[in-house]
């Protein structure tokens, strides 16, 4: 019973994980049909901006240092600032351009970011204790579970719910969720275009900055590398769920870590350095049965 | 005629600086300047400059002066090759490449096939020397399966650890090499008894699966011996110890360093190899002394063992050029396999002719207690690991 409710945290961990970056990819897909493969570089650097510049082998700890009730806006913050600099600088110019040069330019903007850190930080990977009180077990119904597990799922669902309020009842969740379904129609209707939009990378840069931060915690490590699996993770969930659905991006994000953990679970010894090839054969399976994704988005539709 | 005349002067210019210089003696650094692996490239390599330093202030190698040479392998394996023959090209009588066998490699082929005696800055693979690349490649560090060897005899012999569980990150040779090591030497020590072993990936942004099955053993084992490197140690090592599993940890040299430290706070019962101490507590006074010269040069403390290879590189080669009585290969290779035992800094080295690179070595122990590091004991395995072990 214990080892079991340990997976099952343990799944509900890793996916809230995937969940929450796949929110942030979704919620731009779901604006401007734009995959931003920067999203990883922004969690990435929301990490770093705990730390001041410096190519030494120690990291020289700075906001880090702030009492948690001011370091978690303040990241949050950042990671939605930078975000929207993104859209601002970047994406704006890319308005009409077709999907693909958009995503060849997020790309082109994901490489910007973690070269600037690596001139900043250099590659070394920096370690950073962060909410070092979040590492402590804590003992639920037989099981030890990290007190940080706990708080990513609670975080998460906070966030989810908080966010469906937010699209359902708010008159800026409804602009969004029209703009997501169709756009022209949306701004001949009166919805203002940069707002939605900007407000839409405010929202996904600070998903990425709850990422960082339960990354930062966990690992306690600050690396320019950090974000390009979950972002790998995240995307292939916003795929499986339905490209531009919220809701899916969510469902598959869970499904994925509960798969990765599951596997570890029970593939033998041998096979286990291969999990992620049996995670990627899921995925595949998944699309070959619903190459619309899991939940479709409404506006992405082919309409007769 | 006149043509012919420019071509062959032309052509002779573009070789001339490859002719052996009889006023000087050319040490080539093919190494990372820049991406990511200058932050395992330079510090070995400012080591190795601290020796050509007191070598050149001592009368030099053979009467001249050492002289150095660098081309930036720009952590890229084409540009590694071309680094090589830049450096080659250069005049190097000796090449120093990469510390990691992948990324030093090229560089290293290019001196084997200009037959010039090449040394990785601290590759721990037994494919950096004469199995991967040739018989005039060395490797300046130890071999990594004597790290998993010297930390599961040492934890047998010194902590009575009788219940091992085996953790793999998949991610890089050296971490499979730390393990294969243990491998062979678990079943050698006497009631030593593997209860788990499990996978993980280096970038796992979470090992809970893991962890889990750890706890599901019935008893907490002894040792977990950890195979795996930066950055996904320290990771691994935070949410082992979140977890509150209190079984000792056994690395590679891999994770020494205190810089990292600050991410699990208070850590205990974590035990590492390292060739030389950067606590300044070493056994021998002269590492101490070798620490102080190192940050007078460079403005900083070693930031782990890695710095040493690189001293301890010049240090036999030159010994043998010395022997030899010139730089020319195959006498200085003959030379550096007669060393047998050969006492260094940071420990005695051999070399033979069927492996430049340490398959046993003394290390010291260092035990990292309440997030403090520091030397309790030094070890060397009661038998080198055989080649064909290695090879396997």
């Amino acid at each position: 019973m214990g080892s079991l409710l340990q997976v099952l945290f343990d799944a509900l961990s890793l996916g809230s994980l995937y969940a929450l970056g796949a929110l942030g990819i979704a919620l731009i897909f779901g604006v401007m049909r734009l995959v931003n493969f920067a999203h990883g570089d922004v969690i990435a650097a929301c990490v770093f901006a705990l730390l001041w510049p410096s190519v030494d082998a120690v990291a020289i700890i700075f906001a880090g240092n702030l009492p948690w009730y001011l370091l978690v806006p303040f990241v949050l913050a950042f990671g939605a600032a930078l975000s929207v600099a993104c859209e601002a600088l970047v994406f704006r110019r890319f308005r009409r351009a077709n999907p693909a040069t958009m995503m060849i330019a997020s790309f082109a903007l994901g490489f910007v970011i973690r070269y600037f850190l690596l001139m900043l930080f250099s590659s070394r990977p920096k370690s950073v204790s962060l909410l070092p009180a979040l590492s402590q077990p804590v003992e639920i119904l037989g099981a030890r579970i990290p007190l940080l597990q706990l708080i990513t799922i609670a975080v998460t669902m906070a966030v989810l719910f908080g966010l469906t309020a937010f699209l359902r009842r708010t008159r800026f969740g409804l602009e969004m969720r029209a703009a997501a379904e169709n756009f022209t129609m949306a701004r001949m209707l009166g919805v203002r275009a940069n707002r939605v939009i900007m407000g839409a990378f405010a929202l996904s840069g600070a998903l990425a900055a709850a990422i960082a931060l339960i990354l930062g915690s966990q690992t306690g490590t600050a690396n320019i590398m950090m974000g390009a699996s979950v972002m790998l993770m995240a995307f292939i969930a916003t795929v499986i769920g339905g490209m531009g659905s919220l809701a899916g991006a969510v469902l598959a994000g869970f499904l994925l870590g509960a798969v990765a953990t599951v596997m570890q679970v029970i593939l033998p010894p041998e096979a286990r350095a291969f999990r992620d090839a049996f995670v990627y054969g899921a995925v595949i399976l998944v699309l070959i049965f619903r190459p619309q994704g899991l939940l479709s988005a409404r506006g992405t539709r082919e309409r007769v | 005629m006149k043509r012919l005349m420019t071509a062959l002067a032309a052509t002779t210019c573009l070789t001339a600086p490859a002719l052996a210089d009889d006023e000087k003696i050319v040490v080539g650094f093919a190494t990372a300047e820049t991406g990511f692996m200058q932050a395992y490239d330079k510090p070995a390599q400012d080591a190795a400059m601290i020796r050509i330093a007191e070598i050149n202030a001592a009368g030099g190698l053979l009467g001249k002066q050492i002289e150095v040479v660098n081309a930036d392998t720009k952590t890229d394996r084409a540009e590694g090759a071309k680094a090589g023959l830049t450096v080659i090209d250069a005049g190097a009588d000796m090449v120093v490449v990469s510390c990691d066998y992948d990324f030093g490699s090229p560089a290293a082929l290019a001196a084997e096939s200009a037959g010039l005696p090449s040394f990785f800055l601290c590759a721990e693979s037994i494919k950096a020397g004469i199995q991967g690349v040739g018989p005039n490649s060395f490797s300046a560090s130890v071999l990594a399966a004597v790290q998993g060897a010297t930390m599961a005899e040492w934890a047998h012999n010194k902590k009575g650890a009788r219940t091992f569980y085996r953790l793999l990150d998949t991610w890089t040779e050296y971490n499979k090499g730390i393990c294969d090591g243990f491998d062979w030497m678990l079943p050698q020590l006497a009631d030593a008894k593997l209860v788990g072993e499990d996978t993980f990936l280096n970038e796992d942004a979470s090992i809970a699966a893991q962890i889990t099955r750890i706890k599901a053993l019935p008893e907490e084992p002894d040792a977990i011996m950890l195979c795996t490197m930066m950055p996904g140690a320290v990771s691994a090592i935070k949410q082992i110890r979140a977890a509150g599993i209190n079984s000792m940890i056994l690395n590679g040299s891999g994770v020494d360093g205190s810089y990292w430290l600050s991410a699990v706070p208070d850590l205990s019962n974590f035990f590492v190899p390292v060739q030389g101490s950067i606590y300044g507590d070493d056994p021998n006074p002269d590492v101490t002394a070798f620490n102080a010269r190192y940050k007078e040069a460079t403005g900083g403390d070693p930031s782990t063992q890695y710095v040493y290879p690189g001293y301890v590189m010049i240090d036999v080669w030159a010994r043998a050029v010395e022997r030899a009585g010139t730089t020319e290969t195959a006498a200085v290779v003959a030379e550096l396999e007669k060393m047998n035992a050969e006492p260094t800094l940071f420990g005695p080295r051999t070399f033979t002719s069927e492996i430049h690179h340490q398959n046993r070595a003394r290390y010291l122990i260092v035990e990292t207690k309440a997030g403090k590091p520091g030397v309790i004991d030094e070890w060397t395995i009661s038998e080198a690991i055989p080649v064909a072990e290695l090879m396997k």
